[in-house]
Formats: C-alpha cells, structure tokens, sequence
C-alpha cells in the first residue's frame, strides 16, 4: 500500500480538462517532484489531492482510505498538509501564533478545553510550535508578525505551519516560486533534510533543477495528461518530456 | 372577479417599490464602482428631504425648483460623503487594496458612522418628531383609474424613476464619463493605467447616485406629507436588500427585486399586517443570501 | 524569566481591586443610585463589547445584530421573571442559553457566507429579532416593554441596595470576561484569528472553519445573552428599543474604537463609549452623535484602535499569560 494513491483522476471546468485520467503515487518516505509546462494542471492536482476541489471522477486514497470528497481540513487532519503556491500566511499575526494554528488543527483544542483545561494539551502544542520554528531557524523571529518577514522567511514560515502538524505527506505547492538562485539552492537542500528525516515530500515546481536535483521521482504533465513518471534522469531524456517543454529550455 | 381592494393594494405596493427602485439605484451604482456598501445612503435620503423642507419654508418656489435644487444638494453630499469618508481609506491604489476587505470593512464602518453622526445631528436640529411639509406642495391628490385610487405621487414617482433610470442607462452607455465609470467598476486598476482619472470618477459616481438618493427623499416627503430624522434607516435597508437580490452590481435587476419587494411587502401589509411587513424584506434577503449567493438575477450577470 | 512569573498575578489583582473594592466603595462615597446605575451599564456594556470582540476581532466575523441577542437575553429574563415567577438564578442562565440557541439556529445556513454577505445577513437577522420584539405583543407586550419589580433573589435572600446589586452585576461579569479572556487568548483563539487572517488557509491547517465560527457565533450569543438578564434586572424595564440597530452599532463602536481583535480594548471602548455621554450630559443630547464621531475619528486616525490588538496581546502575555502556571522551558511565547 502506497502512503498516497491517485486513481484516474479527472477533474473538468465546463468543457476544459484541466486534469485529465492521472494516475500515479507516493511511498512512504519518498520526494517526488510533479513538473509540466504552464496549465498542465499541477496546480488543479494538488488542489484535488489536499480536497479545495472536487474530482470530477476517479479515487484518490491516503495512508489506504478514501479521501476523495473529504474536506481539506479533515484530510489534513489525516496527515497531509500542504502550502499555497501564492503564499499564505497569517499577515497579522506574529510568527509563533501563525505556526500554532498548524498545530492546534493537527491536535484540536476545544473551547471547553481552552477555558478550562489542564496545561498539558497547551504545552503540548507550544511544544510542537517550537519544534517547527526551530527547524526551519525562525525561533529568533517569533514575537515579529508575518507581515514584517522578508519573502524569503515567510516561506519558510509557510512551511513550519505545516510542519507543526507532523505531517506523513508534506506538498508544497511551487515553494521556489519568487527566490533567486542561492536561496532556491537552499531551499533545496532544507527540502532534502526533511525527506532525510522520512517526511513524504510532493512538490510542485516549475524550476526543473530544483525538482531533478533533489527528486527521487518525478512525474511530469502536460496539458492535464501524465506523460512521464520515472527517476529525474529517465524523464530528462524521455522524447514527450523534451517536446512538452520545447521552448521552455531545460 | 378581483376582489377592487386587493389591486389598491397592489398600486400601494408598487408605488412602495418605485420608491425602494430609487433608492437601490444610487446604491447599487456606488456597490457596482467601489465594491463597498454606503451605509450612509439612508440618510442622503433623510438629508434631501429635509433640504426640501428648508427650501420649501424659506422661498417657497415651484415643485420643479425645489426637485432641482434637492438633486443639486444630493450631488452636493455624494461629493462630501465619499471625500470625508471613503477617500481616506483608499490609502494606495493598487489592485489588492482597491479591492481588500480591510477597505471594504473600514469604509463601511467610517460610512455608518457618518450616517449616524448625521441622522443624530438632525435629531438634535430638529427633534425626532414628524416634520409636515406643507399642503400645497404635497403629491396626493387622488386620482380614479376605474375602481383602483392612486395619486398624483405614485405617478411622479413612478415617472422620476423611469426618467433617473433610463437617464443613468444613457449615461452609462452613451456618454464618456458612463465610460469611465464602467472601466473603473470592472477594473479600477487597469483604468487608472489607460488614463481614467479613478478619483474623479469615483467621486462623480458618488454624486450621482446621492443625486438619486436625495431625490428620493424629497419625492417621498412630499408624498406622505411628513418627514422624520430616521426616516432614511429603512429605506436603506429595504435598497441594501434590493441589491443583494439583485446580484449585488446590477441595477436592472435591483430596480425589479425592489419592485418585487414593494409588491410583497403591500400583500404583506394586506394578509398579515403592517407591523410585520419588515420580516417579508429581511426573510428575501436571508433566502436571497443563502439559496442564491448570485442573487436572483445572477446569471446574466453585469457589472453596473 | 522568574521576574515574570512573580509579576503575572499583579495586573489581575489590581483589576479585581478596581472593580469589587475602589469602584464601589468611591460610588457608595457619593450615594447615589444613578451612580451604581452607570457603573452597571460600564460593565454590561463591558461584556457585550468583549462578546462581540470575540466574533468581530478575534474571528473577523463582521456582526451587524450582537444586540439583538442581547435583547433575547433580557426578554428571556424579564418574562421568567415576571411570567413564570422563576427569578434570576433560573433567568441568568436561561437568558444565556436561549440567545445561543438562537444564535445556532442562525449560525447553521449563514456561517458559509463569506464578508460583507454575512454582515449584511446578521442585520438582517437583528431587524427580524427586533421586529419580533416589537410586534409579538402576546408574548413580549410590544413597544410597551416588560417591567420586572421582582429584582434579585439569591437562594432566599433578597439582594437589595444598588451597592449589593453592582457586586452581583460585577461577579458575572467578571467570571464572564474571564472565559471570554480564556477564549480569545489561548491556542483556541489562535485558530479564530486564523479564520480572520485567511479560512482557506485554516482549512489547509487541518481548522473545521464552518463549524469553528458557528461556535463561536454561539458562544458570543450566550454572553450578550446574559449580558440581557444583567440589564433586565438592574434597571427593571426592557423595552425593543433597548436591542435596536443604533445599540449594535454602539457595541461594535465599543471593538472598533478600542482596537479589533484586542480584548483590553474592547473594555476601554466600553467604558469610554459609556461614560463620554454621561461627562458630556450638560452639553445635551449629544451621546450619540459622539457614538458616531468617536466612532469614525477612531477609524481614520486610529485604524488599529486606543489599544491595538498587537500590543494588547503582549500586554496579556506579559501580565496574564503567566498565572496559569511556569513555563516549561525558558521559550514561552505561547499561551497557557
């Protein structure tokens, strides 16, 4: 049993096929890549995988059950999280309260709890804040709001959120969007530290380099097809890969 | 046979939603350019009709001077109004803010509190009491159309709006500032960036529909005779709701949910009573919101 | 971090000092009822404020008709009251549970509408609970209103005298805010902040935003609800004009004017909202033009409030947050 399973996956907006009979999926432990030209649907995928939009047919399974159908926050209550490719974060809250909403959604608190409950559950999610913040090296920022990060941090913000819920599958939604060269590379390798550690890694990206660099796999689509699912070094001389980005020089 | 009866009740009713159609018109004019609700349009209405009362007490003119001059200070207000208490809080032009929801939530609140500062400021100016306008002036002469009575009122009214809607269509399709207007509603931004003056517009739109406001409040004090500091509240409300109904930035189709809504609210007054006929406009507004978010005329949805 | 944790029970104490010993014993110096009766309204305008704080500024839920819960509140106490001869302990909670239970049935179809949609759907709501007030006169005598003679009773004894009546007033209140307090700061209040910053977003964090918000749209509910029964008894009349849209306006002024999203300034806009007309009493009738210039100064020239949610929140964890126990580790931004 693979930890997620896409099945025939297809999603239609009116007469557009936006993702169009997509299969494939994510062991345990691994870091894949999904890449493809702009409009091949990388985005419509992961949205129909973490539940923003509904499949049009086919089954997606994680960890062996059924999640399509589910809404987003039960499937990421299930051990998927994920980041949003325009980055969002909380602009008006301070760093540390932006990464306990990752924890809190992963371990609840209720109201009742909230007023009257013991220490240990706060604890427990403070706890798992600082976890999260010092993993991703913004625990010196903490009291500052988001707003005021630089770009660049509040990615890594975005990606704490996410870790605090301790995630078995972690995707991250075009995560070097906006970064130059030296901090993609970085990021690159903080990605590879979390895949080290056995966190499940999807992401998508349109930095090739990024995505053939770190991947173990990479599944590429075009036009809401899958036209490739191999190790980096196969898709990079597959035929329908070279043709798909022609023009895109890669 | 139709029971005579029940057709008054329909022309009350359809006279009632002319009057909502006059006043959903400015606001949906100003919801369709600014994406914000003016919750101070109530009391240009309130303001315009009391304009009349002064102007009427003091010179006495024509019915057509005071309508003019009424409309004269609606544009007036429009200008104050969005100057005091929107253009504060269009801090940078870009498109995210032109479009926020902190612009949207702040300009609310900075419209209600003008509102209240405003209708409260008439209370203390002239009491919370009726206000009679004078006889002459009033709009009530009956007239007998077979067995149903209407007057002189329902049909200036209904008159006024048709020429203030068919106007502001002409306006709006025919002539360089509807132009502009139309550009600024559909993408302020991308105006700006062909040259519009965004502020001008704007500021303009707000002046017409207060014109539409004020001049709603004139026509309606002469027709029942008296006038009253919070007599613009539910009106408001009544045109917020129309626009909803409506799809929120369409004005034809405000000016029928208005309709519609003066029409139920007379059967209302009719089968029930008029204590509740308030609940048939607020029950279409939450039904509106819940069963069709698009509001009722959704689907061929225009922006302005 | 000891230096903290031998300061956090200073500001809560100094504050019940201001309310149950400084406060009363200063009004009971001038002796006079009217006194106590503006003492009264400072606090139940102060739980109304940090009510709807939690909706508007913590959950960013736009509420347009907070008064008209608690015009349910009132209604409810002042008819058990004097209709079915069940006094105050019975029409406190009651008054509380009735308004949230309306609020629920509300909340259930409105809480998907997203901004302005549901501001719009939450006065509409208040105009329907008003004109329902105002018109059901077999139940609630219309525009006449409900007297209430009975005043309080607690297991037998009869709480006379403004000065026993404002420490009932002021317990309630105070344990109230408290909760309210528990609520907004905490790891629970994070997650409504989230659905204020970004739902979507919230969603992706594993938040059940609809059902978070119609919780707390419930729970404000409950507090205007008693919040009502505090004002049927203290001033022994409920009329619907009491629970109009000016009142909801003034509450929301109260969050506005004191900050959104900060629970400290929602008491200051309270007490300030309250007291301004009262000094400004010789000028007329003023108070509620005040209401709207306080209201729109504060918005234009203080956008962020008189205490602004940010420094609010680290005056809370300064003073506060630390009473509920040592921090485990020398990191704690955290609540607890």
């Amino acid at each position: 049993m693979s930890l997620l399973e896409i099945e025939n996956v297809t999603r239609r907006f009116g007469g557009l096929v936006a993702v169009d009979d997509v299969t494939t999926r994510v062991e345990a432990g691994e870091l894949v890549g999904l890449i493809g030209p702009n409009g091949a649907g990388k985005t419509t995928l992961f949205n129909l995988i973490s539940g923003f939009t509904a499949l049009t047919s086919g089954a997606v399974r994680f960890k062996g059950a059924a999640i399509d159908g589910s809404k987003p926050h039960v499937i990421a209550a299930r051990g998927m999280s994920r980041t949003f490719q325009n980055l969002r974060v909380f602009p008006n809250m301070s760093v540390f309260d932006n990464v306990s909403v990752g924890s809190v959604g992963a371990m609840g608190q209720s109201a009742f709890a909230a007023v009257f409950g013991r220490r240990g559950r706060s604890d427990a999610i403070s706890a798992r804040t600082w976890e999260a913040l010092e993993r991703v090296g913004l625990a010196e920022q903490s009291e500052e709001l988001a707003a005021n990060l630089s770009y660049g941090k509040r990615k890594y913000l975005e990606i704490a959120r996410a870790l605090a819920m301790r995630p078995d599958l972690l995707i991250l939604d075009e995560p070097a969007a906006g970064l130059n060269d030296s901090e993609t590379a970085e990021l690159a390798r903080f990605i590879r530290t979390l895949n080290d550690d056995g966190l499940a890694v999807m992401l998508v990206e349109h930095d090739m380099n990024l995505v053939m660099g770190i991947c173990s796999r990479v599944v590429v689509l075009a036009s809401g097809r899958k036209i490739a699912d191999a190790e980096p070094a196969v898709v990079r001389a597959d035929p329908a890969v070279l043709e798909a980005y022609l023009g895109v020089d890669e | 046979m139709f029971d005579p009866y029940y057709l008054q009740q329909l022309a009350i009713g359809l006279s009632q939603g002319v009057i909502y159609a006059l006043m959903a018109i400015g606001f949906t004019l100003i919801f369709g350019v600014l994406n914000v609700v003016n919750f101070a349009h109530g009391e240009v209405y309130t303001v315009g009709a009391f304009a009349g009362l002064l102007l009427i007490t003091a010179f006495a003119p024509p019915f057509l001077v005071v309508l003019f001059v009424v409309l004269a200070v609606g544009a007036a207000l429009g200008f104050g109004l969005e100057r005091i208490a929107f253009k504060p809080f269009r801090r940078f032009s870009d498109e995210a803010s032109l479009k926020s929801r902190a612009m949207r939530e702040s300009t609310l609140m900075s419209s209600l509190a003008v509102s209240i500062v405003a209708r409260e400021g008439l209370e203390i100016a002239f009491g919370s009491q009726m206000q009679t306008l004078p006889f002459e002036y009033l709009i009530n002469k009956p007239i007998a159309i077979g067995p149903v009575t209407i007057v002189t009122g329902d049909v200036i009214i209904f008159v006024v709006a048709a020429l203030m809607l068919g106007g502001l269509q002409y306006l709006l399709t025919k002539t360089r500032v509807g132009l502009s207007i139309r550009a600024v509603s559909a993408n302020p931004l991308g105006a700006k960036y062909v040259g519009i003056d965004t502020d001008r517009t704007i500021v303009t739109t707000f002046a017409i529909g207060s014109m539409m406001g004020a001049g709603a409040g004139i026509l309606v004090g002469l027709y029942y005779g008296a006038i009253f500091p919070a007599m613009g509240f539910v009106p408001g409300i009544k045109a917020f709701v129309a626009m909803v109904m409506g799809g929120l930035s369409s004005i034809p189709g405000a000016v029928i949910c208005a309709l519609l809504l003066g029409l139920s609210e007379g059967l209302a007054t009719t089968f029930i009573s008029s204590n509740w006929a308030d609940m048939v406009a607020y029950g279409f507004l939450i039904v509106t919101l819940i069963f069709f978010p698009q509001g009722l005329f959704g689907a061929g949805r225009e922006r302005v | 971090m000891s230096e903290i944790t031998r300061k956090g029970w200073v500001v809560p104490v100094l504050l019940l000092v201001l309310v149950f010993a400084v406060a009363p014993f200063t009004l009971a110096q001038f002796g006079k009822g009217y006194f106590f009766q503006v003492a009264n309204l400072v606090l139940i305008f102060s739980l109304l404020a940090v009510s709807l704080h939690l909706v508007t500024g913590v959950a960013g839920l736009l509420h347009l008709g907070h008064a008209a819960f608690y015009g349910i509140g009132a209604y409810v106490a002042a008819l058990m009251g004097t209709d079915l001869k069940l006094g105050f302990l019975w029409g406190l909670p009651a008054a509380g549970l009735v308004a949230a239970l309306f609020a629920l049935v509300v909340a259930l179809p409105t809480m998907r509408l997203v901004s302005i949609y549901f501001a719009v759907a939450t006065l509409a709501i208040g105009q329907m609970i008003n004109t329902v007030l105002l018109n059901w006169v077999a139940v609630t005598k219309g525009p006449n209103g409900v007297m209430l003679f009975s005043g309080i009773k607690l297991f037998g004894f009869a709480v006379k005298g403004p000065l026993a009546v404002y420490f009932v007033v002021a317990v309630v209140v105070v344990a109230s805010i408290w909760v309210l307090h528990r609520l907004s700061h905490s790891y629970y209040g994070n997650a409504l902040r989230s659905l204020r910053e970004d739902d979507q977003c919230a969603d992706a964090m594993g938040i059940d935003t609809v059902r978070l918000k119609i919780e707390v749209f419930t729970l404000s509910a409950f507090f205007a609800g008693l919040a009502g029964a505090l004002w049927a008894y203290t001033t022994g009349y409920v009329s619907p004009g009491d629970f109009n849209f000016s009142n909801s306006i003034l509450i929301l002024a109260m969050v506005v004017v004191g900050g959104l999203g900060s629970l400290p300034g929602a008491i200051v806009g309270a007490v300030l909202l309250i007291l301004l007309p009262e000094v400004l009493r010789g000028l007329g009738d003023l108070r509620n033009v005040m209401v709207g210039l306080v209201m729109f100064v504060s918005i234009l020239f203080l956008p962020k409030g008189l205490f602004g949610e940010v420094s609010a929140l680290a005056f809370v964890r300064r003073n506060l947050g630390v009473k509920w126990g040592a921090a485990p580790s020398e990191r704690e931004v955290g609540w607890r």
